[in-house]
C-alpha cells in the first residue's frame, strides 16, 4: 500500500513536471499580434559614405512624383505630391543647396518614386488525418483570401556631375525610403514630417559650396 | 527600482515567517521536489537599455534532490522567459555604409535558461525551508528588433550564473504541495548586437512564485 502511494505520487510529480514543460515549450516567442506594429511610417536613409557634398550647390527637382503600382505608372501632381517636393526643397535650401535656374547646370537631380504594391496570399488549415481502412487522408478546408499593401517612397538624389557616360550611369549620392502598410491612411503632415526626418537623420547632407 | 525593493522586503519576509514557524516540522522526511513557477523578469544594466520594461512573461520548472548531507540538494532548471516593449520612431544607424532607420519598433527578447543546480535549505525538515542557491548552466536566447513585418534578429547562446535566495514553505505536515518563492540575481555571458545596440554581459533580477510537489 505504501509503495502504491509513493508510486502514485511520483507519477503525479512527473505529471506536474510535464504539465511545466508543456506549458514553457507550448507559450509563443512572440508577442501578440495586437502588439506589433502595422500602420507606422519607417523612414530609411542611405548616402554615399565617399561624396563630399560641398562639391555639389545646385538642384533641380521633378515637377510630379512617379507612381509604379502593379497595374501602370501615373504622374501624380496632386496636393499631397507637391507637398512632398515642396518638403523635399524647403530641406534641400535649409542645407545650402540652391535651386537651378537656367541657365545653370544642376548638380543634384531629385526624383521622387512611388510604389504601391498588393500582395495578395491565400492561407488554409492543413490538418491530416489517419483513417484506419482507409489509410492517410487529407482533410479538406476552404482557402482563404486576404492581402495586403504596402506603399513606399523613394527620393533619389541624382548626381549630374560625376557620372559614368562610358556605362550609361548615374549615381544616386543619398536616397531616403518612406514606407508604410497602407491598412490605414496616412495625413499629408505625417508625410511631409517623414520627409524632415530623412534629411534630419543625414546630417552629412549639407553643403556650404560659394 | 521600486519593485524590486519590493521584492527584496517580499524575500525578507518570507525568511521572517520562517523564523516563526521555526518549530513547526514537516510529519515526514523529504527526499525530492518539483517545482513550477511563474517567473517575473527585471533586466539591469545593458539589458535594461535593450528592454526596460519588466516582463511577468515566463515560467520556470524545477526539481531538487536531497544529497546525503544534510540540507544540500542538487538539481535542475528549466525556464521560458520573454521581455519586450515597443519604442515609438527610434532611430538605427550603420554609419559606416551611411545607413539610418527611423521607425516605431517592437524589441523582445525570447529566453531559455537551463541551468544545473546546488541549493542549501537551513532548516530542511521544517514547514517553511529557507535556501540559498546557485544555478550554473546556459542560456538560448533570441534577441529581436520587429519594425513593420521585418524581424531582425540574432541567436546567442550563452554562460550563465545565477545565485538565488528562496523558501519552500509546505502547506501541511503531512502535505506533499507546497508553495515556493525565490529571488535571484542572473550574470549571463549573453550580448545583443543590432545595428548599434551592442551590450554584453546581459544581468537581470528574477522573482519566481511557484507551488511546490514534495517527494517522501
Amino acid at each position: 500500500m505504501y509503495l502504491n502511494c509513493k508510486s502514485m505520487k511520483t507519477k503525479f510529480g512527473f505529471l506536474i513536471l510535464g504539465l511545466g514543460l508543456v506549458f514553457t515549450l507550448g507559450c509563443t516567442k512572440y508577442p501578440p499580434s495586437s502588439d506589433r506594429i502595422m500602420e507606422d511610417l519607417a523612414v530609411i536613409t542611405q548616402y554615399d559614405t565617399k561624396v563630399n557634398f560641398n562639391n555639389y550647390k545646385y538642384y533641380s527637382i521633378a515637377n510630379s512624383v512617379v507612381k509604379i503600382d502593379n497595374k501602370d505608372t501615373t504622374y501624380l501632381t496632386n496636393t499631397t505630391a507637391m507637398a512632398i517636393l515642396d518638403e523635399i526643397s524647403k530641406n534641400m535650401e535649409a542645407r545650402g543647396f540652391v535651386k537651378a535656374v537656367t541657365p545653370v547646370v544642376p548638380d543634384f537631380g531629385i526624383q521622387v518614386l512611388y510604389y504601391q504594391n498588393t500582395t495578395v496570399y491565400t492561407y488554409s488549415y492543413d490538418p491530416w488525418g489517419y483513417y484506419p481502412y482507409w489509410g492517410y487522408y487529407y482533410a479538406y478546408y476552404p482557402v482563404y483570401y486576404s492581402s495586403y499593401t504596402t506603399g513606399l517612397a523613394d527620393i533619389e538624389l541624382v548626381d549630374l556631375k560625376v557620372t559614368d557616360p562610358t556605362n550609361h550611369r548615374l549615381y544616386i549620392r543619398w536616397n531616403a525610403f518612406i514606407r508604410g502598410l497602407l491598412t490605414g491612411s496616412h495625413t499629408t503632415s505625417e508625410l511631409t514630417g517623414a520627409v524632415d526626418q530623412a534629411f534630419t537623420q543625414t546630417p552629412q547632407l549639407i553643403t556650404t559650396a560659394k | 527600482m521600486k519593485k524590486i525593493y519590493l521584492i527584496i522586503i517580499l524575500v525578507f519576509f518570507a525568511m521572517g515567517v520562517t523564523r516563526a514557524q521555526e518549530s513547526t516540522s514537516l510529519g515526514y522526511k523529504p527526499s525530492a521536489y518539483y517545482t513550477f513557477s511563474w517567473n517575473n523578469t527585471f533586466t539591469m544594466g545593458d539589458f535594461n537599455k535593450w528592454v526596460s520594461q519588466p516582463s511577468m512573461a515566463g515560467f520556470d520548472i524545477g526539481g531538487r534532490y536531497l544529497l546525503p548531507i544534510k540540507g544540500l540538494t542538487a538539481g535542475f532548471n528549466i525556464s521560458w522567459q520573454r521581455v519586450s516593449k515597443q519604442y515609438d520612431n527610434q532611430t538605427f544607424t550603420v554609419p559606416d555604409k551611411g545607413i539610418a532607420i527611423t521607425a516605431t519598433n517592437y524589441r523582445f527578447t525570447w529566453m531559455v535558461p537551463f541551468q544545473a543546480v546546488i541549493a542549501y535549505h537551513f532548516i530542511p525538515n521544517k514547514m517553511v525551508s529557507p535556501y540559498i542557491g546557485l544555478g550554473i548552466g546556459g542560456d538560448y536566447m533570441e534577441h529581436h528588433l520587429l519594425i513593420q513585418e521585418y524581424d531582425i534578429y540574432k541567436e546567442v547562446w550563452d554562460f550563465s550564473l545565477t545565485p538565488e535566495v528562496g523558501a519552500l514553505i509546505k502547506f501541511g505536515p503531512f502535505s506533499n504541495l507546497g508553495a515556493i518563492i525565490a529571488f535571484n540575481y542572473k550574470w549571463t555571458t549573453n550580448k545583443i548586437e543590432i545595428y548599434e545596440t551592442k551590450s554584453k554581459n546581459l544581468q537581470m533580477l528574477n522573482l519566481k512564485v511557484g507551488l511546490a510537489y514534495i517527494l517522501r
